[in-house]
C-alpha cells in the first residue's frame, strides 16, 4: 500500500511516454528546431563570454594610469602630490617611476623607441603610476590633482576620462545585445513549444474530453504536456551543448589561429556554466507553456 | 467565503446513491432549459428520463455529473451539494459517479481493458489493485474475452458495454446514462441493458435518459417526463 505513490508516478510516466510516442515525428521536428534556436543562443553567450574576458584584460591594463611630473617639481611637491593621489577613492596603489626608468621602458616599446633614440637627453618625464580599481576612477584623479604645481602642465596624465567611459560602454552594450539575443531566442523557443502543445491538444481533443468526463483531474491531464516540454527542453539543450562544444573546440581555435589579435583564448572554462544556464533557461521558458495551454472543457 | 470540498460533500441529509433537486434551474448562455425542477431519487432506483429532443434530458444529466452548475435552487447528488461545488473539485466529484454516453467515448488506440484501466490508474490514485478492478468490471459486462480488443474490433453493443465497465469499475453508487442504446440494434440493446440490470441489482442507482419507449417499459422502475420549459 505504501508503494502506491511510486506506482502512480510510474503510471503517469508510462501514460506520458505513450502519449508522446504516438506523435514522435512532430516531437522530433520541434526538438530539432528548438535545438537550433538554443544553439544560437548558447553560441552568442559563448562569444560574449570570450569578448567579456578579452575586454576585462584590456580594462585591467587600462586601469593603470600615469600622472606625469614637471621636471622642476621639488621632492616636497612630489611627496604632497603622491599623498593626494593615494587619498583618491578607487586608487589602490601609487608607485614612482623616474625619468631614467621611463626612458628605459620607452626604449623597449616599439612605438616609442625611435623617439628615444632620436632625442638628445631624456625627453620622458618622471611619473606616478596609479593602479585604479577601474578606469572610471580616472576622472576623479584628474579633478583632485588639477593645478598641482608638481604636475607636468602640458600633459598631466596618460589617460582621459573619455577612454575609460568608452571601454565601459562597449562592455555594457555587448552584455545588453547578448541578453536581448538570448531573450529573443528563448521567446522563439517558447513559441515553437507552445505551437507544438496546441497542436497536440487539438489532435487529442477527444481523448482529453473523455478523460475529463470520466473524472481524471485536470492537473493529471496536463502531466503529459509537462513531460513533453521537459523532454523538449532537455533534448534542445543537449543539442545546444553539443553545438557549443563543437564551436569551442574547433571554431574558436580556428578564429584564434587566423585572427590572433582577437585573443579569444580557451573557451572550455565556460562550457559547464553555459550548459547549465541553457538547460535552466529553456526549462523556465517552456514549462509555463505546459501550464498555460488551454485544455478542452 | 467559498466552501471547500469538505463543505460541498457534507450534506448528510442526502445519502450515498441518492439525488435531491429542489427548484433547480439550469441553462446555457442562450436561456434556461430546466426551470425550477424538483426531483428525488432514492438509492437503488432505476429511473428513466424521457422527453422529446431538446426538452432537457441531456441538460439534466450534465447537471447531475457536475458539467453545468445550477443557476438557482438546491442540488445534492450522492451527498455532494452541487451549488457549493468548486470547479476544481468537479473531477473528484465525477469519480463518485459512473457516466455512459450515446457515442461510447472510448479511446480508439487503447484496448478494452486499457480503456477501463486508464481512468482508474490516472484518477483513482489510492486504489491498490486497479488491474483487478478493470478485469472484474469487464467480467461483469460479459466481455472478459474481449479485454485485448481495440474498440474498432468490437461491435457497437460491445463498445457500449466496455464504456459501462469503465463507468462501474470504481464502484460508484450512481450510474448516469445518456441515450446509451441510441446507436444500437435490438440485440445489442438487450446486451447493454443487461449490464445496467446487473449494476442495478447490486444496489446501484441508475438514471437513464432515453426516448426509446420499449426500453422505458421493459426496464425502468420509475419514469419521469421532461417537456421543454415545463419541468
Amino acid at each position: 500500500m505504501e508503494l502506491w505513490p511510486l506506482r502512480y508516478l510510474g503510471t503517469l510516466w508510462s501514460y506520458s511516454w505513450r502519449w508522446q510516442k504516438r506523435r514522435l515525428s512532430t516531437w522530433v521536428v520541434t526538438a530539432a528546431v528548438l535545438g537550433v534556436v538554443l544553439s544560437v543562443a548558447a553560441a552568442v553567450q559563448l562569444v560574449v563570454w570570450l569578448g567579456e574576458r578579452s575586454l576585462a584584460g584590456q580594462l585591467q591594463s587600462a586601469s593603470e594610469m600615469q600622472v606625469f611630473l614637471d621636471d622642476g617639481a621639488t621632492p616636497d611637491q612630489q611627496a604632497a602630490l603622491r599623498t593626494r593621489l593615494a587619498a583618491v577613492p578607487g586608487v589602490s596603489r601609487v608607485d614612482y617611476r623616474s625619468k631614467a626608468q621611463a626612458a628605459a621602458r620607452a626604449a623597449r616599446d616599439p612605438q616609442l623607441a625611435p623617439l628615444a633614440g632620436a632625442s638628445q637627453g631624456n625627453p620622458f618625464p618622471a611619473s606616478f603610476v596609479l593602479q585604479m580599481q577601474n578606469p572610471g576612477v580616472a576622472p576623479h584623479v584628474l579633478r583632485s590633482v588639477a593645478g598641482d604645481p608638481a604636475l607636468d602642465p602640458k600633459i598631466p596624465a596618460s589617460y582621459t576620462a573619455a577612454q575609460a567611459q568608452s571601454l565601459n560602454s562597449a562592455l555594457g552594450a555587448m552584455k545588453f545585445v547578448a541578453g536581448a539575443l538570448d531573450a529573443v531566442a528563448l521567446g522563439v523557443g517558447a513559441v515553437v513549444a507552445l505551437a507544438l502543445l496546441r497542436a497536440e491538444v487539438r489532435a487529442r481533443r477527444d481523448e482529453l474530453r473523455i478523460l475529463t468526463l470520466v473524472g481524471v483531474p485536470r492537473a493529471v491531464i496536463r502531466v503529459p504536456l509537462l513531460f513533453q516540454v521537459l523532454s523538449l527542453a532537455v533534448t534542445g539543450s543537449a543539442l545546444a551543448v553539443a553545438s557549443l562544444l563543437y564551436i569551442g573546440r574547433h571554431v574558436i581555435p580556428a578564429i584564434d589561429a587566423s585572427l590572433p589579435f582577437l585573443r579569444l583564448g580557451d573557451p572550455s572554462p565556460a562550457f559547464a556554466t553555459l550548459s547549465v544556464a541553457t538547460l535552466a533557461a529553456s526549462c523556465l521558458a517552456l514549462i509555463p507553456c505546459a501550464l498555460l495551454v488551454r485544455l478542452p472543457r | 467565503m467559498i466552501p471547500d470540498w469538505e463543505d460541498a460533500r457534507a450534506d448528510e441529509t442526502v445519502g450515498r446513491g441518492e439525488i435531491r433537486l429542489t427548484d433547480v434551474s439550469v441553462g446555457y448562455d442562450n436561456g434556461t432549459i430546466l426551470d425550477r425542477m424538483t426531483l428525488e431519487v432514492e438509492r437503488g432506483e432505476f429511473l428513466c428520463v424521457e422527453g422529446p429532443s431538446g426538452a432537457g434530458k441531456t441538460t439534466l444529466l450534465r447537471l447531475l455529473y457536475g458539467s453545468l452548475p445550477p443557476r438557482s435552487g438546491t442540488a445534492v447528488v450522492d451527498g455532494v451539494d452541487l451549488v457549493q461545488l468548486r470547479p476544481r473539485h468537479v473531477s473528484r466529484f465525477r469519480r463518485r459517479l459512473g457516466c455512459v454516453f450515446q457515442s461510447y467515448e472510448l479511446l480508439p488506440h487503447l484496448t478494452a481493458r486499457e480503456n477501463v484501466l486508464l481512468p482508474l490508474q490516472l484518477a483513482q490514485m489510492a486504489i491498490d489493485v486497479p488491474e483487478e478492478r478493470a478485469s472484474d468490471a469487464l467480467e461483469a459486462v460479459g466481455l472478459s474475452d474481449k479485454a485485448h480488443s481495440l474498440p474498432a474490433q468490437l461491435s457497437g453493443g460491445q463498445q457500449q458495454r466496455v464504456a459501462i465497465a469503465r463507468a462501474i469499475a470504481h464502484e460508484p453508487a450512481i450510474l448516469l446514462a445518456d441515450e446509451p442504446t441510441g446507436n444500437l440494434d435490438p440485440v445489442a440493446t438487450a446486451e447493454v441493458m443487461k449490464a445496467f440490470e446487473v449494476f442495478h441489482e447490486q444496489g446501484g442507482t441508475v438514471i437513464m435518459a432515453t426516448h426509446d419507449e420499449a426500453l422505458r417499459d421493459n426496464y425502468a422502475r420509475r419514469v419521469i417526463r421532461i417537456d421543454p420549459r415545463a419541468a
